[in-house]
């Protein structure tokens, strides 16, 4: 299990992370989602050593990730997938990462052909696209079967096989009792395959809760109408339900309507409708709407 | 949960430096680079004067070092290379989780670092010996000569360990190239040639440490030929030091 306590990283006088606590537990999927540049990446630096916390701690099974005596078998971390040598191979690549715990041989061919990269283990990485780069550095991850595993956006760059491929590997490994938290600026990304969601902004934590949760919180219901008479339903909708949005062709979406009363309300002023319809907001405009005060560099509408 | 662990074994850094080594070709085929260099060009031209060539000077050394300052650029090469590659590709990262304990993995380093210089050392000057004393001929019993020989395999990890220890200090293999390749290269030759720099450009490593492959005295030099050799290694020592500080102090 994977402890962050108060953790804090200052750049001068910025906070990358900042006062940032939160659990990876084993046996599910966590999400470890925030816009580009909310800190996620640092937070994972911390967590693994490579970036010297300015306060507070991260753990690994109670004890900091230098402190451990075999740490790839705690811990098996992708940050980069390109941070490999091109002029490697990818089995070449895994070597030497395997001889640094003497792991066998064996175990680099076995997390090759995990990964469907068992044809290639003899090629150049130089010659792989950006999607083989995230197999071989999964593929490096797991050489230690580890308990945790550390993901910095590891579907970036794979092609739909590719994340179908990852989804139900990560499913698996939490299955198999592992934590796995897995980084992602795409929210919709993660509500299929996270089980826990942990939501940052500008360093600091907006949400950690169950996936399930999140979208009952966060989800706001709204109804889709659309009328034989655009003009009359406007009228009705002017009075009845100001904050009725207008989404032309004469749709309109009602927020936090119920579908039957405004059926009904609409049946009593004789305005026919031809579509009445109760949708969610998707996960990804509930995590916009969220983390929007926290996004680092916003466009500024014109 | 408690099943016994074993513990990490004390020469697996060093593996993980070795495998690493072995699977990049610029790696690898340094060494072998730094060896043909220095002793074919030392072979080819002391066979083509056939005797010794006295027109410049005396001493035989000269002649059997000559090679050396070609073999000399792949080992400056090897030494940025083994710690510049990491900076460059990225792959610092995955060492520094793999051996979090950052004086661990740059004993490591220095280790395969020394022993990679050792074996080119010995090669070089083992090749660069027998090529001339199979054309030119050489007198072994001469004073110092052993001394200039066994100071030329010893200049070797001397000079390769600097360099990768300057550039854990820069971080940048880049870097490291821009500034040592000309250092060593033209910067202290042409340093000797201003007559201001010459004294202080003496006590720059390279020139130093090669006054020990030297049989005849340079008329002015401030330390003898063995101490040139301490001076190069107290360099060495110096950046060794330097390099473990930034590796402590830095975010990887």
């Amino acid at each position: 299990m994977i402890e962050i306590r108060d953790l804090t990283k200052a750049y001068g006088g910025r906070r990358a992370v900042d006062g940032l606590s939160f659990r990876v537990e084993p046996g599910r999927v966590t999400g470890f989602l925030g816009p580009n540049g909310a800190g996620k990446s640092t937070t994972l630096r911390m967590v693994l050593g490579l970036d010297r916390p300015t306060s507070g701690t991260a753990l690994v099974d109670g004890r900091p990730y230098a402190a451990l005596d075999r740490p790839l078998e705690r811990v098996g971390a992708l940050l980069d997938a390109q941070a490999v040598h091109p002029g490697r191979t990818a089995a070449g690549h895994l070597r030497w990462i395997a001889a640094s715990h003497g792991l066998p041989a064996r175990r680099t061919a076995e997390v090759l052909a995990l990964v469907g990269l068992a044809e290639v283990a003899d090629r150049r990485i130089r010659t792989f696209s950006l999607g083989m780069r995230q197999r071989l550095g999964i593929a490096a991850a797991l050489l230690g079967d580890p308990a945790a595993l550390l993901l910095d956006e590891p579907v970036n760059g794979l092609d739909a096989e590719g994340i179908r491929w990852i989804r139900s590997l990560l499913r698996r490994l939490a299955d198999e009792g592992r934590a796995v938290l897995v980084s992602s600026h795409l929210m919709a990304e993660m509500a299929l395959t996270a089980d826990h969601l942990v939501v940052i902004g500008r360093g600091r934590l907006l949400a950690d809760t169950s996936t399930a949760d999140f979208l009952a919180h966060h989800g706001r219901r709204r109804v889709r109408v659309r009328a034989v008479d655009p003009a009359a339903l406007a009228a009705l909708l002017a009075t009845a339900h100001p904050d009725a949005v207008p989404r032309g062709d004469g749709v309109f979406d009602v927020p936090d309507a119920d579908p039957a009363r405004l059926g009904a309300l609409a049946a009593e002023h004789r305005v026919v409708l031809v579509e009445l319809s109760l949708t969610h907001d998707s996960l990804e405009e509930a995590f916009m709407r969220m983390t929007a005060d926290a996004v680092e560099y916003r466009a500024v509408a014109a | 949960m408690s099943t016994p662990v074993p513990r990490a074994r004390r020469t697996h850094p060093l593996r993980a430096e070795w495998a690493k080594f072995t699977t990049l070709r610029p790696l690898w085929t340094a060494p072998f680079l730094a060896v043909a260099l220095s002793a074919g060009i030392t072979a080819a031209v002391q066979a083509a004067y056939g005797r010794r060539d006295t027109s410049l000077t005396d001493d035989p050394m000269e002649g059997l070092y000559y090679g050396l300052n070609f073999g000399q650029v792949a080992v400056v090469c090897l030494g940025i290379l083994l710690v510049g590659q990491e900076y460059a590709s990225g792959t610092l990262t995955t060492s520094l989780a793999a051996v979090p304990d950052r004086l661990r993995f740059y004993r490591a380093k220095l280790l395969l670092g020394t022993g990679l210089g050792l074996a080119v050392g010995l090669a070089t000057v083992g090749g660069q010996l027998a090529a001339t004393t199979a054309t030119v001929g050489l007198d072994l019993s001469a004073p110092g000569t052993v001394r200039a020989l066994v100071a030329g395999v010893l200049y070797h990890p001397l000079l390769l360990v600097l360099c990768l220890a300057l550039t854990t200090v820069l971080r940048n293999q880049t870097a490291a190239l821009g500034l040592l390749s000309p250092a060593v290269f033209l910067g202290t030759t042409a340093l000797t040639a201003v007559p201001v720099l010459r004294d202080a450009a003496r006590f720059l490593p390279d020139r130093a440490g090669q006054y020990a492959l030297r049989l005849a005295d340079t008329p002015g030099t401030p330390y003898g030929h063995t101490t040139g050799l301490l001076l190069m290694a107290a360099w060495t020592l110096a950046a060794t030091l330097a390099g473990l500080r930034t590796l402590h102090r830095k975010d990887a």
